[in-house]
């Protein structure tokens, strides 16, 4: 089974350090890309609820060729924490 | 047509990434705030709605203590339930539930909601069948046992603020308490059943600190609706012989009507409150979210003839002032409003 979005948000944060919004989508895609809730609106909330618990933080903003603003988190030592703690390890390599 | 824009956006100079941000965050902030605030009104509607449908019969004339606040509670949560289903397979995202469920943070919710919803909400509903609206800003006092319990359990120490706010949580209680309403036999004991609420709803929170944080709040709470109801039903049906009060209160239209809105009233008050904690942080999401003890007692006062004495209101407002000591230092907010 897949993890829930959220936790396969911060999931991926954590592998590669920090990712932008149109990153963590894009690697999520072949997982979740067939779900109606995968859209930005969902992903970008789900990082920024992730950023108010302090799982992750804002590293960078920046706007991309067609103006649209790109932000891209980072994890933070608690959300590193919280993967190991409570991601399954099948998930995290 | 994109390039048309951004070229005018060049030309005028305004729109940069700093400004965008700002939007974002702005619009990020407001909307936590907002749900803050609607979390609160719609508990307080909720409250009253309850309060509403126990006043039909068979509910009313329903003999021994407990069996109609938990069949009013059941029915709640578990129309809350299906409230939040529509609401989540509107936003595609059924399947998030039994992913959630699968997860440690997501067993160690459910152990939460087990508390915060058969126990809490049943004691809750039992306090306000007793005590009426005095109940309400009783059960405010879940922020201090939810920092009591990260105290002793997550050992995190309070500071002297919170302290503080435990105290006045305390004292409006006391106040509260002090002049007991004429006509409520079981007064004082629906004011333990609201403070049980509290207890309870404050260990919910602990466990919601095992990874909470990275489950869905949305799906978080359709799950604590749904399980609340149905456990909720199966233990008053199976273990509390309150299967024929349950049959004649769905044969009888007007109540189950009345816990459908209050269900949906409910269920848009946890959205909102869980969203607002997830956004704005707990120690805002809560002190907004408290104001519906405000909200409680005032739609008792205007809806059901609830008696307005001094014990209450200043009891309710020093509960809602120590509540929001506990949960966050006000000066943060004033600071907060001048970035």
């Amino acid at each position: 089974m897949l993890l829930p979005t959220r936790m396969a948000v911060l999931n991926h944060v954590n592998k590669v350090g920090k990712a932008s919004v149109n990153e963590v989508m894009s690697v999520l895609k072949p997982f979740y890309g067939k779900e109606k809730q995968f859209n930005e609106k969902m992903y970008l909330d789900h990082l920024m609820a992730l950023e108010a618990n302090g799982l992750v933080s804002l590293d960078k903003y920046n706007l991309d060729a067609n103006n649209d603003l790109v932000l891209t988190y980072s994890i933070t030592e608690d959300g590193r924490g919280a993967v190991e703690k409570y991601v399954p390890k099948e998930y995290q390599v | 047509m994109s390039n048309e824009k951004s070229i005018i956006q060049n030309q005028v100079g305004i729109v940069t990434a700093d400004d965008k941000m700002k939007a974002v965050s702005k619009k990020f902030r407001f909307a936590g705030i907002s749900n803050g605030l609607i979390s609160g009104l719609t508990y307080g509607i909720y409250s009253t709605l309850v309060i509403v449908a126990s006043g039909y019969d068979p509910l009313i004339s329903a003999a021994g203590l407990l069996a109609a606040p938990f069949v009013c509670s059941g029915l709640n949560d578990f129309f809350a339930g299906l409230w939040l289903l529509i609401y989540n397979w509107k936003q595609g995202r059924l399947k998030e539930l039994g992913r959630t469920l699968n997860t440690k943070p997501g067993k160690m919710l459910v152990i939460g909601f087990l508390l915060g919803g058969p126990i809490a909400n049943g004691a809750y509903l039992v306090g306000l069948a007793m005590a009426g609206a005095y109940a309400i800003p009783i059960s405010a006092t879940c922020s201090l046992f939810g920092s009591l319990f990260a105290w002793i359990f997550l050992k995190q120490r309070p500071t002297k603020r919170v302290v503080g706010g435990m105290v006045l949580c305390v004292m409006g209680a006391i106040i509260i308490n002090f002049v007991k309403p004429e006509g409520a036999p079981n007064f004082t004991l629906g004011i333990i059943c609201a403070l049980i609420a509290a207890l309870a709803w404050g260990l919910e929170g602990v466990f919601s600190s095992f990874g909470g944080a990275m489950i869905d709040t949305d799906v978080a709470v359709n799950l604590r609706e749904l399980i609340s109801g149905v456990v909720t039903l199966l233990l008053i049906i199976v273990f509390g012989g309150a299967f024929p009060l349950f049959r004649e209160t769905l044969a009888v239209v007007t109540p189950v009507m009345w816990l459908a809105i209050s269900g949906l009233s409910a269920a848009v008050s946890f959205l909102s409150w869980y969203k607002a904690n997830s956004m704005v942080g707990c120690a805002i999401g809560m002190s907004l979210n408290v104001t519906y003890a405000f909200w409680g007692v005032l739609f008792c006062v205007m809806f059901l003839g609830q008696a307005l004495t001094p014990t209450i209101v200043i009891g309710s407002i020093i509960i809602v002032c120590g509540a929001i000591l506990v949960t966050m230092n006000p000066l943060d907010l004033l600071k907060k409003g001048e970035a």
